[in-house]
């Protein structure tokens, strides 16, 4: 299992569109993919939207990412470059 | 039919926010709100077929969802399609899916009954989440729900029964709901709520959909298939018009047809220098907003783009679009708007049209005299420089003017201008092409108006938002049916207001361009006209309308109507006067039918 430390930097946070971005790249991998709050008060399925959007992750909030599984390298590097770049979202 | 229903005619009286007429027959559109679900147990032995049966509705679902989302992006543009990709996917969700089989499996129930409590207690986790942005959500999450219950019946929640001659009636309408109906076959649209600017009345007049809201209780009282009548020029629905009313609808809607030209005009005429009688020119250009409504600009001729409203560039969900994605599509209107250019309207968020808290999560008492519009810009430097930077190189490629909404004075000018010119010396260090572009003020509150002669020294031109005019001026809420009364835009305060500005800007050498609502109004535009206007900027729709009126009018007459108007003391006196003058002067470019109607207060 591998895993990352992430922060989320778009504005609106891991809302419907960046959710849904996020959903669809999560599931073309094999690997379990999981967004874990860094308090570890919650946890999500990066392959399922209701899921990832009950992490209500607003902008700042500080995420895990972890990925196991045969092609978990390249999912936890994909997720989190998403991530880093704010969904290609317009920066504020 | 067990209940026999009084079928005899019957009148409502309401707000007309896009013009035209129609008959036709009504097509109920419900906007939302939960089914009532019953549970209904089933027999082991038949468990696995119910899962069957679930899985096909999320098929049909899926499939109503994908060709949705395709229309979406083709008609509307991609920002505001993406939200049927996040449908999709909460379809596609395993873990819905999941706990809705279970359900079915353990507790022996219906799929509606199953979606129903799973649903339900997703929706209860949501209401718990602190982040208003994000709980609203759930609203996406009860969409999905009530496609599901509604593909389960086995039926498409579009194009059900949309003949020919649809009229749509509903309680609200949403725009996600008017995108999901084939508007083509649209002929029009009545609602009980709404009002001029509510997003939907604005894609009805971009379609050139007649639309009438504030109807009150119309939706209750009308049902599907029953026959109707709508003229949005009176604001007036018909509901089971008699044979004699459609014969009269019919005869008018054929001398309106007859009337002004006999020949259709092409695109070629419509392009053609438009001169009055006693030969003054006057420029006609188009309003837009959506990606849909861009050809119309060639196609009902106008010259170049008098507003683009650049917050729909914004997806309905508040995301702002990159430098990127505003340059390309600044470019793309550009090269629309051709030699005589687009004039694009900084970001007008806040107030009425996109609440400010989706942005901010700050909440204001009250928003239209809020953080909105230039105000909204010069706090938030990061959303203009943004806009600045895109539209500067945009204007490399093609005429681009930038105008400032709803400034107070000329410090608002001068704080803009600073950031705009920042941006543009950045670029140039940045070795990005960059072009001219001039900066308007759009004139549009009472404290502009007053100091008119002094903007006009610090700006290439002047841009009149009439609307907004209209709301401040008289301090009336245009979105608030109780008020509706107190709307006028011909009282003789608005009037004097245009006119001081008009002339501000001829004293001072600038163009100036009046780009609200009035001006697509035949009656209006020739009040307009005689206070001193040369351009006027409408929806595309309206262009050959008050063009044929325009080339057939005497603007010294137009003029002296106009002078009347101003010394009047009231609206009914204005509209009084315009009525009679009007339709005296012009018989056959204003029949009674097309005169504004007397209105009443309260």
């Amino acid at each position: 299992m591998v895993e990352r430390r992430v922060k989320i930097v778009n504005r609106l946070g891991l809302h419907a569109r960046a959710a849904a971005k996020l959903v669809r790249a999560a599931t073309g991998y094999r690997s379990t993919l999981r967004l874990v709050r860094l308090d570890r008060s919650a946890a999500a399925d990066a392959k399922s939207i209701l899921s990832v959007l009950m992490l209500a992750a607003a902008r700042g909030t500080e995420l895990v990412v972890t990925a196991e599984g045969p092609d978990e390298q390249a999912a936890l590097d994909v997720l989190c470059r998403m991530i880093d770049e704010g969904f290609g979202e317009a920066e504020e | 039919m067990s209940r026999k229903r009084d079928k005899s005619e019957r009148r409502w009286q309401g707000i007309a926010v896009s013009d035209g007429a129609a008959a036709g027959r009504v097509l109920r559109v419900h906007s939302g709100g939960r089914h009532s679900i019953y549970r209904v147990s089933i027999e082991a032995t038949e468990v696995e077929r119910e899962v069957r049966r679930y899985r096909a509705a999320v098929r049909l679902a899926r499939r109503q969802l994908l060709a949705l989302k395709k229309r979406a992006a083709r008609t509307l543009g991609d920002e505001h399609s993406y939200i049927f990709d996040a449908h999709l996917l909460m379809l596609e969700d395993r873990k819905l899916n999941e706990d809705v089989e279970a359900v079915i499996r353990t507790e022996g129930v219906n799929s509606e009954w199953a979606v129903k409590v799973v649903t339900d207690r997703l929706l209860a986790v949501y209401e718990e989440i602190k982040d208003d942005y994000l709980r609203e959500r759930s609203s996406d999450i009860e969409d999905v729900t009530r496609r599901l219950l509604v593909a389960l019946t086995g039926e498409s929640m579009r194009g059900r029964r949309l003949t020919e001659d649809a009229v749509i009636v509903a309680e609200e309408l949403m725009p996600s709901t008017l995108a999901e109906l084939d508007f083509t076959h649209i002929k029009a649209v009545a609602t009980d709520v709404g009002g001029w600017t509510s997003h939907t009345s604005i894609i009805a007049r971009g379609l050139g959909i007649p639309a009438v809201v504030g109807l009150r209780d119309f939706y209750r009282a009308a049902r599907t298939g029953d026959s109707i009548v709508i003229e949005a020029g009176p604001g007036e629905v018909v509901l089971h018009p008699t044979p004699a009313t459609l014969e009269r609808f019919g005869a008018d809607r054929r001398a309106a047809k007859e009337m002004p030209t006999r020949a259709v005009a092409t695109a070629e005429d419509l392009r053609a220098p438009l001169r009055t009688r006693d030969g003054v020119g006057v420029t006609l250009r188009a309003n837009v907003e959506l990606p849909v409504e861009y050809e119309w600009v060639n196609r009902y001729g106008a010259h170049g783009i008098g507003l683009f409203r650049s917050e729909f560039l914004l997806s309905h969900r508040g995301v702002m679009p990159d430098e990127e994605e505003q340059r390309v599509a600044y470019e793309e209107l550009a090269r629309i708007a051709g030699d005589e250019g687009v004039t694009v309207r900084l970001f007008d968020l806040g107030g009425d049209k996109l609440p400010a808290s989706r942005l901010d999560a700050v909440e204001e008492r009250n928003p239209a005299l809020g953080l909105r519009a230039i105000r909204f810009c010069l706090e938030r430097p990061d959303v203009l420089r943004t806009q600045a930077r895109a539209v500067l190189r945009a204007a490399a490629r093609g005429r681009i003017d930038l105008v400032l909404p709803m400034v107070s004075d000329v410090t608002d000018v001068r704080r803009a201008r600073a950031v705009i010119e920042e941006e543009s010396a950045r670029l140039a260090t940045e070795g990005k092409e960059t072009g001219r572009v001039r900066i308007g003020a759009m004139i549009e509150v009472p404290s502009a108006v007053w100091v008119a002669d002094k903007l006009a020294r610090e700006v290439d031109f002047f841009s009149l938002g009439t609307n907004d005019l209209v709301q401040y001026t008289l301090a009336v809420d245009r979105g608030n049916d109780e008020v509706a009364g107190w709307f006028r835009s011909l009282h003789p305060a608005v009037l004097q207001s245009i006119g001081r500005v008009l002339d501000a800007a001829r004293a001072a050498g600038i163009p100036s361009v009046v780009c609200g609502e009035m001006a697509a109004s035949p009656a209006y535009a020739t009040v307009l006209l005689g206070l001193g206007a040369r351009e006027l900027s409408m929806a595309p729709s309206a262009i050959p309308r008050v063009r044929r009126t325009i080339a057939g009018l005497e603007h010294a007459e137009a003029e002296s109507i106009a002078a009347a108007c101003l010394a009047c003391a009231s609206a009914e006196e204005v509209e009084e006067l315009v009525r009679e003058r009007l339709g005296a002067r012009w018989p056959n470019l204003f029949p009674p039918e097309i005169l504004p109607p007397p209105k009443s207060k309260g």
